[in-house]
């Protein structure tokens, strides 16, 4: 089958990734994660000082600010952060740096679906550029169920969301693990570690498993991907030694 | 569950925040009666496991049975022992307040310099640039300082830099920049003479005989954080040319 922007072949392809570490030089971490045409730059600053009424006394503060594409900042950014926030408050060892304040900034370059995926993927990058500590990595991925088709599209793009009966986006850490048994289909969804799972349109709770399922699969890519990524920014700052 | 094999310790060995140590290859040094010592970016998970908190490469020393994670960041976290550059931000009757690049000022102890008495104690103004020592650092409370060498009571370097100029760079670099064989340094120093402080805290003085080279060895010592030895000795050459 041909995707509608016609250089994927399969529904559960995802499109090309692209991300860079370090852009900004005046941010204790920063980066940039693209699914093809999505792009979304994140800045991470901290730990730094926090105001004292938003001080806790035994963690760090986490503060996330969504800018979107165009215009001010309006209720779907502020559902964003939230989102964010919630999401990273657990994986964040807040706890080896009380009374201080992480702010996470993010903004997005380019939109052509699937936003929020990109914005996690983003995020956790340039939290590992800052070298704040974290108890993992994750991954995010969207998929629509297909109003037409009832088929399920991973990575959907702006045109693929306008036909979508539903929509979810789930993000996954990399601590979990999977039984590549596809007889016990339905343990395997249940069993599986979600750290966020977001869900809007009509679908049953078979399409949310088989989603979950598909999505999990595809969060792999991206685990992969950022360890890549980090891979290679390491061996670039070891080159003078280990040449 | 990505776990880490210890037959690769010869080649760097890249982990994740969420990539956990198997525990059979910990204790192979049984004669240290099991005893496991963690350094930086390793910490104990309520699962019982030993898991990485930031990106980096692992590092063991036999010595002691000692694990630890080599990483980057821009942001200074205050650590006993290290010497850091800071500059002073607030005066007290007992303290100064220094601006080590923490989330918080450090505190330095008026009389923490060498010789200094209630009635003979050094001078220092706001805006002056300190190389000291960290005396104490823990999560909870601010940095305390000390601008001598805690066994003899001797200054041994440390104390006010004077003119020169400081630059920010990551706290990778700046280690780097403190082993004695480090190549950018060596090569500066063949064409032009200069004195140097390395702070762990990522903050670098230079002082040499005019302006233009002091900028030259700042610019040179920046641009080679991502650079291999051979382009390492191109930049600088390039460099020392246009002087």
């Amino acid at each position: 089958m041909s995707r509608l922007d016609r250089t994927r072949t399969s529904a559960h392809q995802l499109r090309p990734f692209f991300s860079s570490q370090n852009l900004l030089n005046r941010a204790d971490g920063s980066a940039q994660f693209d699914f093809g045409e999505s792009s979304v730059m994140c800045s991470v600053v901290g730990p730094a000082e926090v105001k004292l009424r938003d001080e806790k006394l035994d963690k760090a503060t986490i503060e996330v600010v969504v800018r979107p594409l165009v215009g001010l900042p309006g209720i779907k950014d502020k559902a964003r952060e939230q989102a964010i926030r919630e999401t990273l408050e657990p994986l964040i060892l807040s706890g080896l740096h009380p009374r201080t304040g992480i702010q996470i900034v993010i903004q997005t370059m380019k939109d052509d679906g699937s936003i929020l995926a990109t914005a996690f993927n983003a995020t956790i990058l340039a939290l590992l550029d800052a070298g704040i500590p974290l108890k993992s990595i994750l991954g995010a991925v969207t998929c629509i169920v297909d109003a037409e088709t009832n088929q399920i599209l991973l990575d959907p793009t702006t045109q693929e969301l306008a036909n979508a009966k539903s929509t979810h986006t789930f993000v996954f850490d990399n601590k979990s693990s999977i039984t590549s048994d596809s007889k016990q289909e339905d343990k395997e969804a249940v069993e599986v570690a979600t750290l966020y799972s977001d869900s809007t349109g009509l679908f049953s709770e078979e399409e949310y498993f088989e989603c979950a399922q598909i999505c999990y699969k595809a969060v792999q890519a991206v685990h992969g991907f950022i360890r890549t990524a980090v891979q290679k920014k390491l061996e670039k700052e070891q080159q003078q030694i280990h040449s | 569950m990505a776990s880490i094999t210890t037959e690769e310790e010869s080649k760097l060995l890249i982990v994740l925040p969420g990539d956990q140590l198997p525990e059979s290859g910990l204790m192979e040094d049984s004669s240290a009666a099991h005893r496991l010592t963690l350094g930086p970016g390793l910490a104990p998970m309520d699962d019982d496991s030993i898991t990485a908190v930031k990106a980096g490469i692992l590092k063991h020393n036999a010595v002691g049975n000692r694990w630890w994670v080599e990483s980057n960041q821009r942001r200074y976290v205050a650590a006993q022992g290290e010497s850091i550059i800071g500059v002073v931000t607030g005066k007290s009757a007992e303290h100064y307040k220094v601006d080590i690049g923490a989330s918080q000022p450090a505190l330095l102890g008026v009389l923490a310099f060498e010789g200094a008495t209630k009635r003979n104690k050094p001078n220092h103004n706001i805006g002056d640039l300190l190389y000291c020592r960290v005396s104490m650092a823990n999560k909870d409370m601010e940095a305390e300082l000390e601008c001598m060498n805690p066994t003899t009571g001797k200054a041994d370097g440390f104390g006010e830099l004077k003119g020169g100029f400081v630059i920010k760079i990551s706290l990778g670099l700046a280690r780097r920049l403190l082993d004695p064989k480090n190549l950018v340094l060596r090569l500066l120093g063949q064409h032009i003479p200069f004195e140097m402080a390395v702070g762990t805290n990522g903050k670098v003085w230079v002082n040499s005989a005019n302006a233009q080279h002091t900028i030259l060895i700042c610019n040179a010592i920046r641009n080679s954080e991502y650079l291999n030895s051979a382009e390492c000795s191109a930049m600088v050459k390039s460099l020392v040319e246009k002087m």
